[in-house]
C-alpha cells in the first residue's frame, strides 16, 4: 500500500490547506454551499412564480427561508424526532432488511471458493473482503430503505397520519434520516462481528510439532514446524539464561515470517517443543517522516530516479479540490517509487518528529517497505543490500550505518538501538540516540543508502517509518467499520433527499447514479485531465462510442472528417465538464472505502482521516437536510 | 361477457406458454442416461465432447460464479482482467493472483486464459521480485496456475505442452537457472503435488544424476503426457503438431546439456546422452502430420529418396530408349560449366564441386509424366501408376527436407551422437577443469588442460562439423580466448589444433559447418602433399647423408629432430589425431588408443558419412 501525500495530512491541513487555499475541503464545502443556495433560491422562485405568479412566488419562497429559520429549526423537538425515527426504525425491520445480514454470513460461508487458500499473506485478503463486501451491501440496503420509505407513504397516504399530526417538516426529514441509520447501525454490528470472528477463526491455526530439529555449533536449535494449512515455519531457538547468563535448559525463540504471520516457540527441559498460536493481527501505529532525496551527485532532489517501471497515472487528481475545477492546478497527483542509487552520494532522508525516550521506550522500531531495481544481473544469490544511518538533523554526528538486504513486499522490521557506535564531527565514539542524535525539538533524520554500485534502491514516504507501537486489530477493525457507516450515513442522507421530490425508484436511481460518480470521480478528472491536455485518450462518452464502434485504438488520432470530430469534441467536452462538476460536488466515497486497505494492510487507521470523512459526511448531512426540508415544504402534503 | 374474454384471453397465453415449452423441452432436456440422449442441445454436447464432465474436472465454485454473473459473463471477465492488469502495475501480487483465480472460475475452459496469466506470473510477475527464492515462487504459482488449467481441460493437450515448456524452458534456461533448477529439485512440496498430478517424479525417468527430479525430465513427463492425450485421439488446436512433438525429446536433450554445464561430465553425462538420442531417434520415427494430407517421419527421408530412386529405375527399365533421349536432352542443356563438373571422375572434384553432384544428378532425370504418357501403349499404364508414384514420393521427400529444416533435425541428431561418445564428454570434462584450474590461477595447470581439450575438439570438429556453429562452440571460442591469455599471446600457435574454426570464428564471428568442413578437408590435402613432400625431401637428404657420410658416426634421430621443428609444425594441423596421442597420451592411454583409431578413420574417408560415430561408438 502506497500512501499518497493528502494522506498524511492532518486535519486541519485537510479542511484548510494553509498554503493552497483553493485546495482546501473547507472552500470546497462552502462553495458547495453557496451554490446550493443559489441555486435552490432559484429553482424555488421558478416553482412558486410558475405555481403563484412571479410577485407571489417571491414571497412564497422568502416565507419558506423565514419559516426554516424562526419557526422550524428553533422549533424542532427532539422527541418527536426520536419518535419519528423509530416508526423509520420500525418501518424498515418490517421489511425484512435484516435479511441482508443473512446475505451476508451466507456470503463469508462462501467465501472460501473465491478467497485464494494460498495467498502469500491471507489475512489482507481476508480483512479487504470482509471489509468490501459489508462495505457494498450497507450502501445497497442504505439506498433501498431510505429511497423508498417516503414516496410509499405518500403513495398509501399514510404521510398523512404523521402530517396531520403537530410535526415539522424537519423533524419528518430527520426522523427519516436518523431512522435508517439507526437500522444501518443496528445491521453493521452483527456483520462487524461476524467479519471479526471470519478473520480471526479463518487465520487461526496450530502447529502441533517440530521437524528436522538440529542443533548448530553455537548453541542454538534449527528446525521447521510441520506442514500445516499450505505452509511451514522454519525456527531459530536461543537457550534462556538466568539473570547471571547460566542457561536454564529452556529454549525459546521465534518462526520466520510465513504468509503474514509468526509464531513462538518453546522448548522445555524435558525437549518437548510447543508452538504457539499464530500472532494476533495488529495495527502498526507508523509515525512518517518528511522524505527527501538526493542524485548521485549529493544534490537535493524532489524526487528519487524513475527507473521505467510501468504505472498507473490516473488518480489523486480528487486531493486538488477546487483549484483542479477551474483549471488551476492540472494532472495527476499520484506519487511512486522513488529510487536511490547504488554505491553513490545517492540516499533517501527522512526527518521524523517527536522521538522521544517516552515514545519508543524499546528502541526505535524501523519497518521498511523497499524494492530493489537491477540495472545489471550482478550476484544473484545475495539481495541488494541497503543501509540505515542514524544522524542528527543539523550537527554532524551520525550513527554507524546498519545494513540490511532489501526484503521485497514484506515490511522489514529492523530495530535500531538506542546506543550505538558512531561519528561525531568524525571522532569515533559511542552515541546515546535520544541524548546525541535527536534535536531539542525531538527531530531525528534516517538515511537510508543502497550499498551496491549501479543497483538501486525504491522508496516512498509511507514505506519508510518509526513503528510507535501497535493497536489492537479490533480497533482498527472498528475504525474501519465506522468510515463504512460514515458512508453509510451519507447515502441515507442523499435517498432521503431525493426520495421527497422523487417517486421511490427514481429516488434510488438518482441516489445510486451519486454513489456510482462518486466511486468514479477519477476517472471523470482523469478524462476531463485527458481533454484538456490535450492527449488521446480514447476522449469523452461520444468519442469512446465512435472508437468503439470503429474499432479504432484509443491512442490514435480521432479518425473522423474535421466537422464531425470537432462536433464530437465538443460535445464530449460539455459532458465531460458537466461531469466534472457534479463528481466534484459529491462526497469522495472511494477515499473513504480506501480505509478497508489500512486495517487490511495492518496499519493502524489514522485519526485524523476518520475525522475528515466525520466532517465531510456531517457537512453533506447536513446539505441534504437542508433541501430535502425546502422540498418536503413546497409540496402540499406538508404544506 | 367481458369476464369470459378476460378468461379467453388467459387461456390463450397459457397455451402460447405451453406451446413455446415444446420446443424447449426438445432442445433443453437433459439426458437420462441408459440410451435417453435428451434434447438436441444434450445430444450435440455428447457429440462435441464439451459436456462439463467432457471438459475436465467439475468445479461448482465456477458453476456458480458464472451463474451468479447473470450472463454478463463477458462483463465481469473484461473487468477482472482489466483489474488483474492494475494489480500487476501496482505490484499487488496477491490481489493479482485472487483476480487471475476469479478469471479462471470465469472461463475455465477458455485455454488461452490459463496460459496467457500463467505466463503473465511466471515470465513477467516473476522478474520483479530480486530475491531468486520469490522468483522461483512466482514461477511456481505460474506453473501451478497452468496445472490447474490442465485439471479443468483434460482435452487440452496444448495446456499440457505449455506445462512441460514451463518446467523445461522457465526453469531450466532462465537468468537464474542454476538456482532454479537447484530449488526445483529440493522442492518436495511441489513434487508431492506433481505425483497427485500423476506425473511420476520419484521414477527413474524424473530424476536426475544426483537422483532428485530434474525439471527437464518433469517436464518432459508432463509433454510425454501430453503425447499420450493426443495419441489417444485428441486433436493438437493452435499448434503445429511437428513443434508439439519436438519439444519431449528436446528436452532430454537440454537434461543432458544442463548437467553437463553443472559438472556432471562421466558416464551419467554420457548415459543422459545415450537417452536423448533414442528419444531423437524415437521422435524421428514418429507420424508428424503435416499441412498436406499425409503424414510424414523425419527419419524416413533416406527410405523415401532410396524408395524414388528404386521406382525411376523401374521406370527407366520399362522405357528404356525414351528416357535415355529425354536424359540426354537435359544433359545437352547443362550449362558448361557444370557439365564439365559432371564428367569429371569422382575423385578428381573438389569437396564443393562434390557437393554440387546430387543436385546435378537429380536434375537430370527427366519429367517421368509425360514420359509415360507418350510411352508406349503396352507399358503405359504401369508407366502412368509409377510416374505418380514417384511424384507422391517426391512430394512427402520435399515435406520431410522442410520439416527436418525447419526444426534442424539432421544438427540435433549429429549432436546427440557426437555427445554420447566418451571422447565428447572427456572433451568437455577437460575444458570443465581447465577453466576451473584457470579460475583458481592454476595457469600451467589450466593451459595443459586446455591443450589436451583443443586436441580432442579438433578432432570432434572434424567428425561432426555441424557441432562448430552451436553454443558450445562459442564457449570453446572463449576458452579459446582465455587460453590466449594464459599462454600470453595475441596469436594462435602455429601447430594449433582448431586453428581453422579459431580463425574463421575470428573472421566472421560465427563458423559456418559446410565451409568447416570444406576448409578442413582442403588444408587436410594440402597437409597431405606437404607431408609427402617433407618425406621425399628427408628421403633424399637421408640419402645424401647416407652417401656423404658414409665413414662418419650414425647422426641420430633425435639430434635431428630439433632442427626438424620447423617443417613439423607446419606439418601438424593436418593430423590433429597424432597430436592428441602425443599430448594427452600419458594421462589415458585407453582413450588415446581410440582417439586415434578415429581420427585416422577421419583422416582417410569422407567426414559427412553420418554412420560413422555409430560405428565408433562399440568400439569405446
Amino acid at each position: 500500500m502506497i500512501l499518497q501525500p493528502e494522506d498524511f495530512w492532518s486535519f486541519y491541513e485537510w479542511l484548510m490547506r494553509p498554503e493552497s487555499f483553493l485546495e482546501s475541503a473547507f472552500l470546497q464545502g462552502i462553495v458547495l454551499f453557496v451554490l446550493a443556495i443559489v441555486i435552490g433560491l432559484m429553482v424555488g422562485y421558478i416553482i412558486s412564480a410558475n405555481r403563484y405568479g412571479p410577485g407571489e412566488g417571491f414571497y412564497a419562497v422568502a416565507r419558506a427561508v423565514r419559516d426554516l429559520i424562526r419557526f422550524d429549526l428553533p422549533g424542532t423537538s427532539a422527541h418527536r424526532v426520536f419518535a419519528l425515527a423509530k416508526l423509520a426504525f420500525k418501518e424498515a425491520i418490517r421489511r425484512r432488511v435484516l435479511f441482508v445480514v443473512g446475505l451476508f454470513v451466507a456470503l463469508l460461508l462462501l467465501a472460501g471458493w473465491y478467497l485464494n487458500p494460498e495467498s502469500s499473506d491471507p489475512a489482507r485478503l481476508y480483512i479487504s473482503f470482509v471489509l468490501t463486501a459489508t462495505n457494498y451491501l450497507i450502501l445497497a440496503l442504505a439506498l433501498f430503505i431510505s429511497a423508498f420509505s417516503l414516496p410509499n407513504d405518500i403513495k398509501s397516504r399514510t404521510i398523512y397520519t404523521i402530517v396531520t399530526k403537530p410535526v415539522r417538516a424537519t423533524e419528518i426529514v430527520l426522523g427519516r434520516m436518523f431512522g435508517f441509520m439507526a437500522v444501518g447501525t443496528v445491521m453493521l454490528v452483527p456483520m462487524g462481528l461476524a467479519s471479526y470472528l471470519f478473520v480471526s477463526r479463518g487465520l487461526s491455526h496450530q502447529h502441533l510439532e517440530v521437524v528436522d530439529v538440529v542443533e548448530e555449533a553455537n548453541g542454538t536449535l534449527v528446525g521447521e514446524t510441520d506442514f500445516v494449512q499450505d505452509h511451514k515455519h522454519s525456527f531459530t531457538l536461543y537457550s534462556d539464561i538466568d539473570g547471571e547468563g547460566n542457561p536454564l535448559g529452556t529454549y525459546s525463540g521465534l518462526t520466520d515470517v510465513v504468509r503474514g504471520h509468526r509464531h513462538i516457540v518453546k522448548r522445555d527441559a524435558n525437549g518437548n517443543f510447543e508452538i504457539l498460536s499464530p500472532e494476533p493481527l495488529r495495527a502498526r501505529i507508523p509515525s512518517y517522516g518528511e522524505i527527501q532525496f538526493y542524485d548521485r551527485g549529493g544534490n537535493n532532489k524532489d524526487a528519487g530516479v524513475d527507473i521505467g517501471a510501468e504505472r498507473l497515472d490516473a488518480g489523486g487528481y480528487g486531493s486538488a479540490g477546487i483549484s483542479r475545477v477551474i483549471g488551476l492546478s492540472r494532472g495527476s497527483r499520484k506519487v511512486q517509487h522513488g529510487y536511490v542509487e547504488g554505491g553513490t552520494l545517492g540516499k533517501a532522508e527522512f526527518t521524523f518528529q517527536n522521538v522521544t525516550p517516552e515514545r519508543y521506550p524499546d528502541g526505535l522500531q524501523l519497518d521498511l517497505s523497499l524494492r530493489a531495481y537491477r540495472s545489471y544481473k550482478g550476484d544473484i544469490e545475495s539481495g541488494i543490500r541497503g543501509s540505515v544511518t542514524m544522524k542528527h538533523p543539523t550537527k554532524d554526528i551520525e550513527s554507524n550505518p546498519k545494513t540490511f538486504v532489501i526484503n521485497e513486499y514484506e515490511v522489514d522490521e529492523l530495530n535500531l538501538e538506542t546506543d550505538v557506535q558512531g561519528t561525531d564531527n568524525n571522532k569515533t565514539r559511542d552515541l546515546n540516540v535520544f541524548e546525541d542524535l535527536v534535536d531539542e525539538n525531538g527531530q531525528l533524520t534516517i538515511i537510508i543508502k543502497c550499498l551496491d554500485r549501479s543497483q538501486y534502491l525504491g522508496v516512498t514516504q509511507s514505506g519508510v517509518y518509526l513503528r510507535a507501537g501497535d493497536n489492537p486489530f479490533w480497533w482498527n477493525l472498528t475504525k474501519a467499520y465506522l468510515s463504512i457507516w460514515l458512508q453509510m450515513a451519507m447515502v441515507v442522507a442523499f435517498g432521503v433527499m431525493f426520495s421527497t421530490f422523487l417517486s421511490g425508484p427514481v429516488a434510488m436511481v438518482a441516489t445510486f447514479a451519486c454513489v456510482l460518480l462518486g466511486f468514479s470521480a477519477e476517472q471523470v478528472y482523469d478524462t476531463r485531465h485527458f481533454i484538456d491536455s490535450p492527449i488521446e485518450r480514447g476522449g469523452g462518452p461520444i468519442e469512446s462510442m465512435v472508437r468503439l464502434l470503429r474499432q479504432d485504438a484509443m491512442t490514435t488520432q480521432l479518425d473522423v472528417d474535421t466537422t464531425a470530430a470537432k462536433v464530437i469534441k465538443t460535445t464530449d467536452a460539455g459532458i465531460v465538464y458537466s461531469l466534472d462538476a457534479i463528481a466534484t460536488a459529491l462526497p469522495n466515497l472511494p477515499k473513504m472505502v480506501g480505509t478497508a486497505e489500512y486495517a487490511a494492510s495492518g496499519f493502524d487507521i489514522f485519526g485524523a482521516l476518520v475525522l475528515r470523512h466525520a466532517a465531510a459526511t456531517l457537512g453533506y448531512c447536513l446539505l441534504a437536510f437542508i433541501i430535502s426540508y425546502f422540498f418536503l415544504k413546497s409540496r402540499e402534503i406538508a404544506a | 361477457m367481458n369476464r369470459t374474454k378476460s378468461l379467453w384471453r388467459k387461456l390463450t397465453y397459457l397455451a402460447i406458454l405451453l406451446a413455446m415449452l415444446i420446443p424447449l423441452f426438445l432442445l433443453g432436456q437433459p439426458s437420462g442416461g441408459k440410451g435417453d440422449p435428451g434434447g438436441q442441445l444434450s445430444v450435440m454436447r455428447h457429440e462435441y465432447n464439451i459436456a462439463e464432465s467432457d471438459l475436465g474436472e467439475i468445479s461448482p465454485a465456477s458453476e456458480t460464479m458464472k451463474l451468479a454473473s447473470l450472463g454478463m459473463r463477458g462483463v465481469a471477465a473484461t473487468l477482472l482482467w482489466n483489474k488483474a492488469h492494475t494489480y500487476k502495475v501496482m505490484h499487488e501480487w496477491d490481489r493479482l493472483k485472487a483476480t487471475l483465480n476469479n478469471i479462471a472460475l470465469l472461463q475455465p475452459h477458455f485455454d488461452k486464459v490459463w496460459e496467457h496469466q500463467a505466463h503473465n506470473l511466471a515470465y513477467n510477475v516473476s522478474t520483479e521480485f530480486d530475491d531468486y527464492r520469490q522468483r522461483y515462487e512466482m514461477v511456481r504459482e505460474g506453473t501451478e496456475f497452468l496445472t490447474r488449467g490442465v485439471r479443468q481441460n483434460t482435452n487440452a493437450p496444448r495446456l499440457v505442452w505449455y506445462t512441460g515448456w514451463f518446467y523445461g524452458q522457465k526453469l531450466g534456461m532462465s537468468d537464474e537457472k542454476v538456482q532454479f533448477r537447484r530449488l526445483f529439485s529440493d522442492d518436495e512440496m511441489l513434487h508431492d503435488a506433481l505425483l497427485a498430478e500423476d506425473i511420476a517424479v520419484d521414477s527413474q525417468e524424473a530424476r536426475g544424476p544426483l537422483g532428485k527430479p530434474d525439471n527437464w525430465l518433469v517436464g518432459r513427463l508432463w509433454l510425454n503426457h501430453g503425447y499420450e492425450i493426443v495419441d489417444s485421439g485428441v486433436k493438437i488446436r493452435r499448434q503445429t503438431p511437428l513443434n508439439f512433438y519436438e519439444t519431449g525429446p528436446k528436452w532430454r536433450i537440454k537434461h543432458a546439456e544442463s548437467i553437463e554445464s553443472e559438472g556432471i561430465l562421466d558416464e551419467r553425462a554420457q548415459n543422459a546422452w545415450q537417452m536423448a538420442d533414442d528419444d531423437w531417434l524415437a521422435f524421428g520415427t514418429r507420424s508428424i502430420p503435416t499441412t498436406s494430407p499425409f503424414t510424414i517421419k523425419l527419419n524416413q527421408l533416406e527410405d523415401l529418396e532410396a524408395q524414388r530412386d528404386e521406382k525411376i529405375e523401374e521406370f527407366r527399365k520399362l522405357n528404356e530408349e525414351a528416357f535415355a533421349a529425354a536424359r540426354q536432352a537435359r544433359i545437352d542443356t547443362l550449362p558448361a560449366v557444370i557439365r564439365e563438373y559432371w564428367q569429371k571422375p569422382d575423385s578428381e572434384l573438389t569437396p564443393e564441386q562434390r557437393q554440387l553432384m546430387p543436385s546435378i544428378i537429380k536434375g537430370l532425370v527427366p519429367d517421368l509424366t509425360t514420359l509415360a504418357k507418350t510411352s508406349d501403349e503396352a507399358v503405359r499404364l504401369e508407366s502412368v501408376n509409377i510416374a505418380g508414384q514417384v511424384r507422391d514420393l517426391n512430394e512427402r521427400i520435399q515435406k520431410t527436407i522442410g520439416y527436418r529444416t525447419q526444426i534442424n533435425y539432421p544438427y540435433w541428431k549429429t549432436l546427440v551422437q557426437a555427445e554420447q561418445e566418451e571422447r565428447t564428454v572427456t572433451a568437455r570434462r577437460l575444458i570443465y577443469e581447465a577453466e576451473q584450474a584457470n579460475k583458481n590461477a592454476e595457469l600451467d595447470k589450466a593451459i595443459e588442460l586446455y591443450e589436451q581439450a583443443f586436441v580432442v575438439w579438433a578432432e570432434i570438429f572434424d567428425d561432426y562439423p555441424l557441432l562448430t556453429i552451436d553454443d558450445t562452440a562459442e564457449d570453446l571460442f572463449s576458452s579459446v580466448r582465455r587460453y590466449m591469455v594464459a599462454i600470453d599471446s595475441q596469436e594462435i600457435p602455429e601447430d594449433f589444433p582448431l586453428a581453422t574454426f579459431v580463425n574463421m570464428m575470428g573472421e566472421f564471428g560465427q563458423v559456418d559447418a559446410r565451409m568447416y568442413e570444406t576448409v578442413r578437408q582442403e588444408s587436410k590435402i594440402a597437409a597431405e602433399q606437404r607431408r609427402i613432400e617433407l618425406e621425399e625431401e628427408e628421403k633424399k637428404r637421408q640419402a645424401e647423408a647416407e652417401e656423404g657420410d658414409a665413414a662418419a658416426g650414425v647422426p641420430t634421430p633425435e639430434k635431428s629432430e630439433p632442427e626438424k621443428s620447423e617443417p613439423e609444425k607446419e606439418k601438424q594441423p593436418s593430423t590433429p589425431g597424432d597430436d592428441a596421442t602425443e599430448g594427452s597420451g600419458q594421462t589415458e592411454p585407453d582413450s588415446k588408443a581410440g582417439n586415434n583409431e578415429v581420427s585416422g578413420e577421419g583422416n582417410a574417408a569422407a567426414v559427412n558419412d553420418a554412420a560413422k560415430p555409430a560405428e565408433t561408438k562399440p568400439q569405446k
